[in-house]
């Protein structure tokens, strides 16, 4: 017999009740520094290392750009003096590009609002994939029972024209161009984009080839951009949150 | 070329001859047209490439032909070999190649305005202008069409369907893909080869797995090495990890596309539970960068291990529970009955892959036969339907979850110690050599085909996805059926579109 009823109770409430927590610590997550001391100028293996070129290290200074990161892990797996180091964080959205470069000199500035922030309460996201299925995957599954989004008034709709945002992911080769220019004027004013994975935010590992898909910015201005190659469904929801003002610095 | 695999073997045959080369083999039993591609040689000539594959021994044959250089044209094999078709219309777009007589020539990839009309991205030479992109027209009375996309209503990949109906009902379909197309073949040949495994994954990364897979198995026949034996099996617990979650989450939505909400609440949710296993044993979900060349990127200890076994159990007790209420529900068996029919005839002819190839009859499984990881000596025995409808791809997908289940349980009851991965591989690859790693990801088979130069670079490297075949069985399967029906049928093929464009 078949009673569907009966394994959803059986089932119990599925929700995780804590917002954005650090990922398990078997999880693989971005680069992050400790407090130590490393000496830049002489080592280097990160910055050699690094596949996606998103680590720079000159005489005292070591900088990670996050919009370029692709999460292999192989640079917290071998620096020598353990200054880059597994960061599991999910709140790792960002306003501007620029906020994604870390550094382990300057001490973490905490980034200025932007004065136009239209939504409070509730937000219709309109997701488009341009390249890069696995980011769609997480989207999906920040909308499961598990992580749940609705709760936080988060919806997807169907349409642009019901939108009041962009979910862009994918570095938006030249044939998804014109059909994103024209998703985007199809919206309704005021809207607001959103750059989700490192593909959409630079073009990762596709950014400068013929077939230009070099990221969303190059397209569309961009509000909000969310690292990671893909983010986990919980720093997307932070991401969107984050646009649309919900966070303050207490979360 | 060479490959020391001992799986491949090579052949020379001139341009007119490979057709009838070609089918002479497919005729013979359990030969099957694998791919075809074309490279360009360091002295500027064209050189097209055909693999057949022996699914009965596990044996491929590649036929090798040189075209002329004053004319890169060749009969097209597709008339005979209909599996062809869409590989033969890439090769047009990307090297501009002509096949002769091929029956459906325009483009396939670069089918959008934005691209310049005389761009081939592979070919060092422009070879003029590509042939637009034609819809087919559907006349008679009544006869209307619906553009759907470039961008869906869900959260799916971009791509253009144009239905053709009568009424209600589907009549034709065609398919417009390449809107995410990224330059991935292009970009492989540009980076030194130890980078590639990062782009090789990137081609379908809802498939990270299986890409970095067979990536890994083309490097190392390239390369001449081995990785140790325990990789090999932490290899294909990642691999049927993929699988399972996937076709997990193929359940839970093929029960959202027919609004049947319980089915989609728990399978998105049995899901979790999946990738939270992937997380344990790769640290990632989506298991991301640890395959790859010469082993694995992280070793499992023991405690992982047995967590994993007990997660097993665990989902297997849930999986009999939930499977059946998707399966056995009269409202659900209404729905997908009968519903996207593909007939076997057209499964064998178009070359169809994977869940939905066995579903239609073709009881092709490339763990049964190809080596990847600990494949084929713990191969499952292939899930096997013949109507080809909606309900028997759900059906070949549970199969295979329990089949994925039980494979994990005994590689992790027999998993030997030592080494997770070679310390030391060579810088170089071995020159003027070609490595071909096949591996049955959750799609289907998955091809990577890797040439390297005479300085020992990479240069070419071809990709063949599941769902490049399968796209066309999708296209065959809704015809006939309500517009209505047409998600439903998309899902149980759930083809990637990424994957397709490259």
């Amino acid at each position: 017999m078949n009673f569907p009823l009966l394994s959803i109770i059986r089932n119990g409430i599925a929700t995780q009740k804590q917002a954005f927590p650090n990922l398990p610590d078997e999880a693989e997550g971005l680069p992050g520094f400790s407090k130590t001391d490393c000496n830049p100028g002489e080592c280097g293996k990160c910055a050699a290392l690094c596949p996606a070129k998103a680590i720079s290290c000159d005489q005292n200074e070591v900088k990670i750009d996050r919009g370029l990161c692709i999460g292999c892990s192989i640079c917290f797996k071998s620096c020598p003096s353990g200054v880059i180091i597994n960061d599991r964080s999910t709140t790792t959205a960002v306003f501007k590009r620029e906020d994604l470069i870390i550094s382990n000199k300057t001490p973490v500035i905490t980034p200025a609002k932007p004065l136009k922030m239209p939504f409070r309460k509730s937000l219709h996201v309109r997701e488009v994939s341009t390249g890069d299925n696995i980011t769609d995957f997480e989207a999906v599954a920040a909308s499961n029972p598990v992580f749940d989004m609705a709760r936080y008034g988060i919806q997807v709709t169907a349409s642009p024209r019901f939108a009041d945002a962009l979910l862009v992911t994918g570095p938006v080769g030249k044939a998804m161009q014109e059909p994103l220019r024209r998703c985007r004027e199809a919206m309704a004013e005021p809207a607001i984009v959103i750059a989700a994975g490192t593909s959409a935010i630079s073009g990762g590992l596709f950014a400068g080839g013929y077939a230009e898909a070099n990221g969303v910015d190059s397209i569309l201005p961009v509000s909000c951009y969310i690292p990671g190659d893909p983010p986990h469904p919980w720093s997307i929801i932070y991401g969107i949150l984050l646009a649309m003002g919900r966070i303050s610095k207490a979360d | 070329m060479e490959n020391n695999s001992g799986i491949f073997t090579r052949i020379q045959e001139t341009p007119e001859n490979l057709k009838t080369v070609a089918k002479k083999k497919l005729n013979q039993p359990g030969w099957r047209f694998g791919h075809i591609t074309a490279r360009v040689t360091e002295a500027g000539s064209f050189v097209v490439e055909t693999l057949l594959l022996n699914t009965r021994e596990g044996k491929g044959l590649v036929i090798e032909s040189l075209l002329p250089e004053n004319n890169p044209e060749y009969p097209s094999l597709t008339p005979d070999i209909p599996a062809a078709h869409r590989a033969e219309r890439a090769l047009g777009d990307f090297f501009g190649i002509t096949a002769k007589d091929h029956p459906h020539w325009h483009t396939l990839i670069l089918s959008s305005d934005a691209w310049e009309p005389d761009l081939t991205p592979l070919s060092p030479t422009c070879r003029g202008k590509r042939e637009p992109f034609l819809f087919t027209n559907v006349t008679g009375e009544g006869v209307h069409e619906i553009p759907v996309g470039p961008i869906h209503a869900g959260i799916i990949e971009p791509g253009h369907f144009r239905f053709s109906c009568a009424g209600e009902i589907i009549t034709h379909m065609d398919i417009r893909l390449g809107y995410q197309h990224r330059g991935v073949e292009k970009r492989l040949t540009e980076i030194n080869w130890q980078n590639t495994r990062f782009t090789a994954e990137s081609n379908s990364s809802d498939t990270a797995a299986g890409n970095a897979l067979a990536h890994s198995i083309a490097i190392e026949q390239i390369a001449d090495i081995n990785p140790p034996e325990r990789a090999q099996y932490l290899r294909t617990i990642s691999l049927e990890l993929e699988r399972l979650a996937n076709h997990i989450g193929d359940m839970g939505a093929l029960s959202g596309d027919i609004g049947f909400s319980a089915g989609a609440a728990l399978f998105s949710q049995n899901r979790g539970y999946v990738l939270g296993m992937a997380q344990l044993l790769t640290g990632k979900r989506t298991q991301r960068y640890y395959i790859k060349p010469g082993g694995v990127s992280r070793d499992a200890d023991s405690s992982t291990l047995k967590k994993l076994a007990e997660n097993c159990i665990i989902l297997k007790k849930t999986m009999k529970e939930h499977i059946p209420l998707v399966l056995e529900n009269s409202a659900v068996i209404e729905r997908m009955e009968n519903t996207g029919i593909l007939s076997q005839r057209m499964a064998k002819d178009f070359g169809i892959v994977g869940p939905a190839g066995r579903a239609s009859g073709s009881g092709y499984d490339a763990r049964t036969v190809f080596p990847h990881g600990v494949f084929p000596e713990y191969a499952p025995a292939p899930a096997f339907y013949k109507t080809g409808d909606v309900l028997s791809r759900a059906k070949v997908k549970a199969d295979e979850i329990f089949s994925s289940i039980e494979i994990i349980e005994k590689i992790i009851a027999n998993i030997p110690a030592g080494e997770y991965e070679l310390k030391n591989l060579p810088s170089n690859l071995r020159p003027e050599s070609y490595g071909i790693g096949i591996t049955e990801a959750w799609r289907g088979e998955l091809i990577h085909w890797i040439t390297t130069d005479s300085k020992g670079k990479i240069s070419r490297y071809s990709i063949k996805d599941p769902s490049f075949n399968n796209w066309t069985g999708l296209g065959i399967a809704v015809r006939g059926n309500l517009v209505a029906d047409f998600p439903l049928c998309n899902k149980s093929f759930n083809l990637s579109y990424s994957g397709s464009d490259l």
